[in-house]
């Protein structure tokens, strides 16, 4: 192999080795953290029981008065084993995992879009911004990008949803009819019938099983989340894209093109953006990561049973096991990220050895 | 000249009295271009005589000029508040409850933006509370900075095992999302105001350090400071003395980036319910009256006055560093 290929691998495969002793360092932090929680979990189990032998006994035998390395050793084989716990507030008696792969295909439905349409709108949005820095083009988008960074995301998607939901509603007298309040009407079931095979998207099985009423349903209540989020994403990288290209432009290389005779197009798109799309393609692949868990705010408040309304809902209960289970699958999918950013980041500028 | 006057001219030259020194090393880290008088007397000549027009006129563009207004009218509504609105601060948050006040009231003549939810006045709420948010703003970017600040040069500087184990390190908490672990630690911290902005600073302490620490190693590969070795200095005072204050325009930019991300940071928490109820906070007003479709102005004020403060830090953040930077000759 040439070498550099070979010192990039070596470099892959040290990151991939540090990632298991990340993840181990991982789980002993929120096995402590569950441990500072103040909700006492067993009275739940319990029940009505108020005989102090009995629960005594109870406790002994579920591993309260276990040191703590037992403690840690049986958190630890439950883990790799695929027991993650059931939930015993929120969603009583079902297992963590089962919640994980419900919600997850959600908060894909709701991201994929984002992902795919953001970076080629913001990219284009960025280096017209820099190219006619200062002029009133360039003044247009950064007013535009930095209303949507600077307008707090849960602020923006309750203004849209109060006015589409309702004061849009009030005004067409119910002809422009969307509503916001939750993921699907709740009188629509699952378009999977008992015992067929079911992916777990709703898009997709709406069209396996033909169930238009649900496909219809799922995608307006899509709507106004997407564009909160698409709105989010935009400016932000926007903003990035425009202070990378800026620091490009002034480089020796793109006046030495342009003394050269390259046209101006072939100068910013052949020259100038393969050099500043780098840090951005770096946010781009590790915020991918980050979206999937960055839609906190949006979730709640449209009600949409993501990702993050589970998780907020979990930490106001109280509900240790399933704030457990979602963090760290949360900081599984923010590793794996920043490691495919970081292996992008050496394959698109080959000038970075390690 | 005679031998006499000669030895005295050499040293008056070099000695410097004790006096000014503390004073003109924090104008030198503080100001970036700063130089101390004694030792460029020739440029600051020169710089007296050359107008410093231009980077004013680079600072001054609209959008940077609309950030400093921006920023000065919350400032202003923060010093001015005992005389802007005639109820005092224990009157507009929690331990206390208005009698007599009518909760959600649309905007009447006492109260000129209506009321929200424990009959506490709107108006009166959003001009104290921009004490709160200056206050969320600066108090978690100092620590995250100072803190940095510290950890990134001395990693960079040592290099080495230290080096790699402190970026470990800051790897691992990198590795969480910090807005969930802030979440998830609040209710466990308590729901005090400075408690929160100091678990703020702390968990922005690794990513602060990574950025400096990158931007040391940069600054590093500079000739001067290879002189500065080869000249006889030691470590520390090369590197507080040269590397650091030329990596001061970047760090003074990316605090007030980060000040903008604080408050909405602040204001997110605050919106999920878990912020400080004893204080008058733009972010606790949005969490009263998320659910209210009919007192849509309880919503409305204090989230566009969040979006005032944060976009008016971070429009004077982009001003500065498209001044600041060194390379455009413009």
């Amino acid at each position: 192999m040439p070498r550099q290929a070979r010192n990039m691998l070596k470099y892959v495969i040290k990151r991939v080795l540090f990632m298991f002793p990340l993840l181990l360092a991982v789980l002993v932090f929120t096995w402590l953290l569950s441990h500072m929680m103040s909700v006492d979990p067993y009275l739940n189990k319990l029940g009505q029981v108020m005989d102090r032998e009995t629960i005594e006994r109870f406790l002994r035998q579920s591993g309260y008065y276990d040191p703590w390395y037992i403690k840690l050793g049986i958190y630890l084989r439950n883990f790799f084993a695929g027991d993650w716990g059931e939930s015993y507030i929120i969603l009583p008696n079902k297992k963590v995992i089962e919640i994980i792969m419900e919600i997850t295909p959600r908060t894909i439905e709701l991201m994929i879009f984002p992902i795919i349409i953001v970076p080629l709108i913001a990219i284009k949005l960025g280096v017209t911004s820099a190219k006619n820095k200062d002029k009133p083009r360039d003044t247009l988008i950064r007013g535009f990008a930095i209303v949507g960074a600077g307008f707090p995301v849960f602020y923006l998607a309750t203004l849209v949803q109060l006015f589409v939901g309702i004061t849009l509603r009030d005004f067409t007298y119910g002809g422009i009819n969307l509503e916001v309040v939750y993921a699907n009407s709740p009188l629509l079931r699952n378009p999977v019938p008992e015992g067929g095979v079911g992916t777990g998207f709703r898009i997709i099985d709406s069209i396996l099983y033909n169930n238009q009423e649900y496909l219809f349903d799922t995608l307006t209540h899509l709507i106004l989340p997407l564009i909160c989020m698409t709105f989010v994403s935009l400016s932000a990288v926007t903003r990035m894209t425009r202070s990378t290209m800026l620091d490009v432009l002034d480089q020796d290389y793109i006046r030495t093109a342009r003394a050269k005779g390259v046209k101006e197009r072939d100068v910013i798109n052949k020259h100038a953006l393969r050099n500043a799309v780098l840090p951005t393609s770096h946010m781009i692949i590790s915020g991918t990561a980050a979206a999937l868990l960055g839609s906190l705010f949006v979730e709640i408040t449209f009600n949409y049973t993501g990702f993050g309304y589970y998780m907020i809902t979990a930490i106001w209960a109280g509900d240790y096991i399933v704030i457990n289970g979602l963090l760290i699958f949360s900081t599984i999918i923010i590793i794996s990220g920043t490691l495919i950013a970081d292996v992008a980041y050496t394959i698109i500028d080959p000038r970075i050895i390690y | 000249m005679t031998q006499i006057q000669l030895e005295k001219l050499e040293s008056e030259e070099y000695s410097s009295s004790k006096k000014g020194k503390i004073g003109s090393l924090l104008k030198f880290y503080l100001i970036p271009g700063w130089r101390n008088p004694e030792f460029y007397a020739k440029e600051e000549e020169i710089g007296r005589i050359k107008s410093k027009r231009r980077l004013f006129r680079r600072l001054l563009t609209p959008l940077t000029i609309a950030g400093f207004i921006m920023i000065l009218f919350i400032v202003v509504m923060g010093v001015y508040s005992i005389w802007l609105t005639p109820y005092t601060i224990d009157e507009l948050s929690l331990p206390y409850l208005p009698k007599g006040g009518i909760p959600f009231n649309p905007p009447s003549s006492e109260h000129p933006l209506g009321t929200t939810k424990y009959a506490y006045d709107i108006l009166g709420r959003l001009i104290w509370g921009a004490r709160t948010a200056l206050t969320a703003a600066a108090l978690p970017v100092i620590v995250g900075t100072a803190g940095g600040l510290v950890v990134g040069t001395i990693s960079a500087y040592v290099g080495g095992k230290i080096d790699s184990i402190i970026m470990r390190i800051a790897d691992f908490w990198f590795s969480f999302p910090s807005l969930i672990l802030v979440i998830i630690l609040a209710p466990m911290v308590g729901q005090d105001l400075y408690n929160l902005l100091l678990l703020f600073g702390l968990f922005s302490i690794p990513g602060a350090a990574r950025w400096v620490r990158a931007l040391v190693l940069q600054v590093k590969q500079n000739v001067y400071v290879r002189a500065a070795i080869t000249g006889g200095a030691e470590k520390f005072k090369v590197m507080f003395k040269h590397v650091l204050p030329n990596a001061m325009s970047p760090i003074l930019v990316g605090f007030f980036g980060a000040m903008g991300g604080a408050i909405l940071g602040f204001a997110s928490i605050a919106f999920l319910g878990l912020g400080d109820e004893s204080f008058a906070d733009w972010g606790t007003d949005i969490a009263y009256s998320r659910g209210k479709t009919t007192a849509l102005y309880a919503v409305f004020w204090p989230g566009l006055l969040i979006a005032i403060a944060a976009i008016g830090f971070m429009l004077i953040g982009d001003g500065l560093r498209d001044a600041l930077d060194p390379r455009l000759h413009i």
